[in-house]
C-alpha cells in the first residue's frame, strides 16, 4: 500500500513538473493551427469554436469554462467577432489572468480592416461590425500580422522560450512567403474573375487574390434576402457570365442551391476555418483548399 | 428571368400550402390543439438533424424520410394523449413534445458537423426558392390526402367537432384520431421544408381563425379560409415584391393584417348585441 501511495506521489509530481507548460486557449481553429506552429510542444493549447462552426455564434459548453480557468493566454479573432458569446464565457470562468492585459491577445493587432462602416451604425444593416470585416485570417497577408502577434506574446510569457518560438516564426514566415508566391501564381490567369458570395466573409480572400465580389446572396447577415434582390443576383450571374457562388459550410444551402440552379452558376461550399473540410488540416492547408476548389471550377 | 416567372413558383407554393393547410386548421382550431403543427414540425426538425447527424444533407430525400418518420411517431404519441377523462390538457402534453424535441435537436447540433443555422432556417424558411418539381410534388401529396379527408368526411369532422357524438356513433375514436394526425404530419412536414414554421402556422390558423368568426356551417368557413388564404398569399408576394421586403415574413404580417380587418368588420357591422 506505501509503494502504490509513493508511486502515485511520484507520478503526480512529475505531472505537474511537465505541465509548467504554457497554458493556451484560442477561440477558433485556425488562431490553433497558427499557434500550435510557433508554441509546437512547448504549449499546451486548446481552442473553442471547431472550423465547421460559425465563430459568430457558439453555445456555451461546461468544457469551454474548464478550458478558459486554467488558461494563462487567450486569443481571440477580436473586432467584435466572437462578442456573441466570448465574453460571458470570460466573466464565467473567474480567471481574472485573461480578462486583459498579457493574458489576453486580440490577433487583429496591426492589421488594416477593410468594410469598417462609415456613418451612424443601426441594427436596421443586420449582423454588421463596427469595427469593420473580421474575417481577416482568409488573406494570408494578414497571417503574418496574426502570427507576429502570437510568437510576441508567446515569448513574452514564457521568456525561457523565446528563441524557440522565435525560430518557429521565422519558419513559419517563410513558408508563408513561399506558399504565397505559389498561390499568387496560380491565381494570376484568373485575376478580376467576377464571382458571388453567400455574406461578406470573403472579403479579404478575394482582395488578396483578384477576385471581385459583384454581390452577396444575403446581404444583411441573418435577414433573408427579399424577392428583387433575389432576382437581381440571378440577372447579374447570367449577365455577367459568373461561374461561382461561394458558401459557408455553415450555411443552409436552399438559397444558393435555388440561385445556382435557376442562374446556371456553381455552388461551391469552402471552408473559412482550418477544420472546416477534413482536407483543411492546417493554416496552409486552407489556402490549398480553397484555391484547389476554386481553380477546378473557374477552368471548366 | 422577369419577376412573374421568378416568383410564380412560390406564389403557385402560396396556394397549395393555403389550399390543405386552411382545411386543416379548421379541425386544429376546433379540437384546441393550436400548437400541434409547431410540435410536428419541431419533430420532424428534430428527424432531419438525426439525418444531419449521419452525414445526410438538410435538404435531401434521405434527410426528408427521417423527418417524415420522426414526425408520424409524434402522430402516435399525440394521438394517445387525448382523453377525456384526464385532467390534464392536451396542449400540455403537445408542449412537452415541442420543448423536449427543440432541446433534443439543439443537442444533437452541438455534435453534428453543421451548427444551430439549420434550425433557425427551419423557423423562418425561404418560401422563395421553392422549386417547380418541387411544388408538383407537394401539390401531388396534398391531393392526396385532401382526396382522403374528403372521402372521410363525416367521420373526420365528427371526431374533431364532437367526439361524443363519435363514440355514441361507435366510431373508434383512437383510430381516426391516428388517422388525422398521420395525415396531418404528413403535410406539415413537406410544409415546414418549403415555409418554414412560422409561415406554416399562419397558414394553418389565421384563415380558419378568420372565417369562424363570419360563418357557423364547416362548408362555408372552408369556403371562407380559401378565399383569404389565396387574398392573403397574392397580396403578400406582391407587397415583399413592391416594397422589397423578405417574402415569408411579408404573408405572415398580411395574415396579421387580415385578421385585424375581420375583427373590424365584424365588430363594425355584425355586432349582434
Amino acid at each position: 500500500m506505501k509503494r502504490l501511495l509513493l508511486i502515485v506521489t511520484a507520478v503526480l509530481t512529475a505531472s505537474s513538473f511537465s505541465y509548467a507548460k504554457l497554458k493556451v486557449v484560442t477561440t477558433t481553429q485556425d488562431l490553433a493551427s497558427i499557434a500550435s506552429l510557433i508554441g509546437k510542444d512547448r504549449i499546451d493549447l486548446n481552442y473553442i469554436a471547431k472550423g465547421y462552426q460559425d465563430p459568430h455564434f457558439v453555445d456555451a459548453k461546461p468544457s469551454y469554462l474548464l478550458k478558459l480557468r486554467n488558461a494563462d493566454l487567450l486569443i481571440a479573432v477580436g473586432l467584435e467577432l466572437e462578442v456573441g458569446w466570448l465574453p460571458t464565457l470570460v466573466k464565467d470562468c473567474r480567471n481574472n489572468k485573461i480578462v486583459s492585459g498579457k493574458g489576453y491577445l486580440d490577433a487583429s493587432t496591426g492589421i488594416d480592416m477593410i468594410e469598417k462602416p462609415t456613418g451612424q451604425l443601426t441594427r436596421a444593416e443586420g449582423d454588421v461590425h463596427p469595427f469593420g470585416n473580421p474575417h481577416y485570417w482568409l488573406d494570408p497577408e494578414n497571417g503574418k500580422a496574426i502570427v507576429q502577434n502570437i510568437s510576441n506574446r508567446l515569448s513574452q510569457l514564457d521568456p525561457a522560450n523565446a528563441e524557440f518560438y522565435a525560430k518557429n516564426l521565422e519558419e513559419f514566415n517563410r513558408q508563408l512567403e513561399n506558399k504565397l508566391k505559389t498561390w499568387q501564381q496560380l491565381m494570376e490567369p484568373h485575376k478580376n474573375t467576377k464571382i458571388i458570395t453567400y455574406h461578406r466573409t470573403w472579403g479579404y480572400f478575394c482582395n488578396r487574390f483578384g477576385l471581385m465580389v459583384v454581390d452577396q446572396i444575403e446581404p444583411k447577415p441573418g435577414i433573408p434576402p427579399t424577392p428583387s434582390h433575389t432576382l437581381d443576383v440571378i440577372q447579374k450571374i447570367k449577365e455577367l457570365k459568373i461561374k461561382v457562388i461561394i458558401v459557408e459550410p455553415f450555411y443552409d444551402l436552399k438559397t444558393p442551391q435555388s440561385i445556382a440552379q435557376k442562374s446556371g452558376a456553381k455552388l461551391l461550399v469552402l471552408p473559412t476555418s482550418v477544420g472546416g473540410v477534413p482536407e483543411a488540416t492546417d493554416y496552409f492547408q486552407l489556402f490549398d483548399y480553397n484555391l484547389k476548389m476554386l481553380l477546378q471550377n473557374l477552368q471548366n | 428571368m422577369d419577376a412573374i416567372s421568378f416568383l410564380a413558383a412560390p406564389f403557385v407554393a402560396g396556394l397549395v400550402l393555403a389550399g390543405i393547410l386552411a382545411y386543416l386548421g379548421l379541425h386544429v382550431v376546433e379540437r384546441g390543439v393550436i400548437f400541434v403543427d409547431l410540435a410536428m414540425a419541431q419533430v420532424a426538425a428534430l428527424g432531419a438533424t438525426v439525418g444531419i447527424l449521419f452525414g445526410l444533407d438538410f435538404h435531401s430525400p434521405a434527410t426528408y424520410w427521417w423527418s417524415l418518420g420522426f414526425t408520424l411517431l409524434a402522430a402516435f404519441v399525440v394521438t394517445g394523449t387525448r382523453s377525456k377523462k384526464s385532467h390534464i390538457p392536451q396542449e400540455a402534453f403537445i408542449g412537452i413534445v415541442y420543448i423536449v424535441s427543440a432541446a433534443l435537436a439543439i443537442l444533437i447540433m452541438s455534435k453534428a458537423p453543421q451548427g444551430s443555422e439549420h434550425l433557425k432556417d427551419m423557423l423562418v424558411g425561404n418560401i422563395l426558392t421553392v422549386d417547380w418539381p418541387e411544388v408538383v410534388k407537394t401539390g401531388l401529396l396534398y391531393a392526396v390526402i385532401g382526396l382522403l379527408h374528403w372521402v372521410f368526411r363525416k367521420k373526420l369532422m365528427l371526431i374533431s367537432l364532437n367526439p361524443e357524438q363519435a363514440q355514441a356513433e361507435r366510431l373508434n375514436l383512437r383510430l381516426w384520431d391516428l388517422f388525422f394526425y398521420i395525415s396531418f404530419g404528413f403535410v406539415v412536414t413537406s410544409a415546414v421544408d418549403i415555409a418554414g414554421v412560422f409561415l406554416v402556422f399562419s397558414y394553418l390558423v389565421i384563415p380558419s381563425v378568420c372565417a369562424m368568426l363570419f360563418a357557423e356551417k364547416t362548408s362555408s368557413r372552408l369556403t371562407l379560409g380559401w378565399i383569404l388564404g389565396t387574398l392573403v398569399s397574392v397580396v403578400g408576394v406582391a407587397m415583399s415584391y413592391l416594397i422589397d421586403l423578405p417574402t415569408g415574413a411579408s404573408i405572415v404580417v398580411t395574415f396579421g393584417v387580415c385578421l385585424l380587418i375581420c375583427v373590424a368588420i365584424k365588430r363594425l357591422f355584425f355586432a349582434k348585441d
